[in-house]
């Protein structure tokens, strides 16, 4: 292992464990608030199974202001928000907040967006044979569109692992703000080259399950 | 069976539908045929309610859908197959899990379910492709699932959407004749929108035909037969001679 690496050893498994959670509770947040948003927003539309323009414009507007933020400025205009709820506007459990947040936003649009894919005689025959709204999601929409969920969830932790970068704004930590403070500010260029290379191995990793995962049960 | 009284269904400021009355009796095979834009499959769709009337009352085997809350609704849809001209099967279950889905929807007790699946699978003569996904499946093989699954819940009718409009004369006869089977021997009463009229004349017992939103008549009519086409390259030969002696 080159000698710097060695050196840094400790600072840099430490930023790569507060990388971890900032993408896991961002992928959680996807998938446990995300994922019902884009729900909503496709079941709400108009002529779809439950609508209802108040929700659906409400949740519209809400997921495309986040979203037209610039995440930067998000981090720093939730910074009271953030201080309500964890007690702190500083710091790698701070630094969720705004991180869930975007995470809710951006995955709720591909969910969205696979669930239109799904095709609306599928959904009409559902209900012709007495289905639930609860059982045209699970059974119906969820099974058809699965591919689609788990491309989109692909994609969206790419941009956490993007957005998580910048976290060391507000005292976040991360591989990102390593790579930034160590590499860039200290003009160790090498050791920045290897953070650099270390995130293009996850995102590669992370991308190649997620497509082969997507293929395999797809059997449309 | 199925009794529409006045019904009249507008989308914008069209009238689809005008103040349609129509009775379909137990046990009939009642085809619907008109132009295209007629109004057939809106009128079809009336029938489980999947469009809601403007005005009208729906009455399927007793039961006046059109004043029953969601849940009896629901309910009341398990007996009431439907079937499609695109077949609307889930692309990712398999056949027999296309079929079992419609049980898991009702209260049919878990440990009657594999036994009921495939009873109805072999109804339509598919137990051999049950693990199959319907991409793997000719079209007459998935209008068949699609049939499958719809008598899963045991349904008194069974509504059909130009279902096979979409096949190729072999797959039609093969569709017609279990959609004729099913009737025969299982007793469902079963409604069929089309606009192709041999496919009417093969198994329908009872004819409305439709024009502009409103029934322009309904006749009793004595099935024709389902036309089999023979798969063998001799036939098409005596076709094409049969034309020729014409012709001299
Ligand atoms: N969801 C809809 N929105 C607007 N117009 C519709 C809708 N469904 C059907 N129509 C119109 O109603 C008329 C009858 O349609 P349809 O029942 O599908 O005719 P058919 O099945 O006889 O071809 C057509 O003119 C069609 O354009
Ligand atoms: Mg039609």
């Amino acid at each position: 292992m080159p000698e710097i690496l060695v050196q840094y050893q400790a600072e840099i498994v430490r930023s790569i464990g507060e990388t971890f959670v900032m993408v896991g509770v961002s992928i959680l947040a996807a998938i446990l608030v995300g994922l019902p948003v884009g729900t909503l927003l496709f079941l709400c539309r108009k002529g779809s199974v439950l609508e209802n323009r108040f929700i659906f414009s409400t949740l519209n507007l809400l997921v495309n202001i986040i979203r037209s933020f610039p995440f930067l400025l998000l981090v720093v205009f939730l910074i009271p928000f953030t201080r309500i709820i964890i007690g702190t506007a500083i710091g790698t459990a701070a630094a969720t907040v705004p991180l869930a947040i975007i995470a809710i936003a951006h995955y709720s649009r591909l969910v969205e967006q696979s669930l239109l894919d799904v095709p609306k005689g599928v959904i009409e025959a559902a209900i012709s044979m007495g289905a639930t709204v609860r059982q045209v999601i699970f059974k119906f929409l969820y099974v058809e569109a699965r591919s689609g969920l788990v491309l989109g969830l692909t994609t969206s932790i790419i941009s956490f692992i993007s957005y998580s970068t910048i976290m060391g704004v507000v005292g976040g930590g991360g591989i990102g703000d390593f790579a930034i403070r160590y590499g860039y500010q200290q003009f160790k260029t090498e050791l920045m080259m290897y953070m650099i290379i270390i995130m293009v191995i996850f995102v590669q990793l992370i991308q190649f399950t997620g497509t082969t995962i997507a293929r395999r049960i797809d059997k449309r | 069976m199925i009794k529409l009284h006045q019904l009249s269904k507008k989308y914008e400021k069209f009238e689809a539908i005008q103040s349609v009355s129509l009775t379909v009796n137990k046990g009939e095979i009642h085809g619907i045929i008109g132009a295209s834009g007629a109004g057939k499959s809106t009128l079809l769709r009336l029938m489980n309610l999947l469009e809601m009337p403007d005005a009208g009352e729906v009455e399927v085997d007793g039961q006046t859908l059109t004043k029953l809350k969601s849940r009896e609704l629901r309910q009341a849809r398990k007996s009431i197959g439907m079937i499609f001209q695109h077949f609307n099967l889930v692309a990712n279950k398999t056949v027999y899990e296309n079929v079992l889905v419609s049980l898991e929807l009702s209260n049919v007790l878990r440990k009657e379910r594999p036994g009921r699946v495939m009873e109805c699978l072999r109804f339509v003569g598919l137990e051999s492709l049950m693990e199959k996904y319907p991409a793997q499946l000719s079209g007459g093989q998935k209008q068949r699932v699609a049939i499958a699954r719809a008598l899963a819940n045991k349904p008194k009718v069974l509504l059909c959407d130009e279902p096979t409009s979409s096949l190729d004369p072999n797959t039609t006869a093969e569709v017609l004749g279990v959609l004729e089977n099913v009737n025969k021997s299982l007793g469902v009463t079963i409604v069929i929108v089309s606009h192709e009229m041999d496919v009417i004349k093969s198994i329908c017992t009872k004819v409305t035909v439709m024009a502009n939103g409103k029934v322009f008549e309904t006749l009793a009519t004595t099935p024709q037969g389902i036309q089999t086409i023979d798969n063998h390259p001799q036939y098409f030969v005596d076709q094409l001679k049969k034309d020729k002696m014409d012709h001299a």
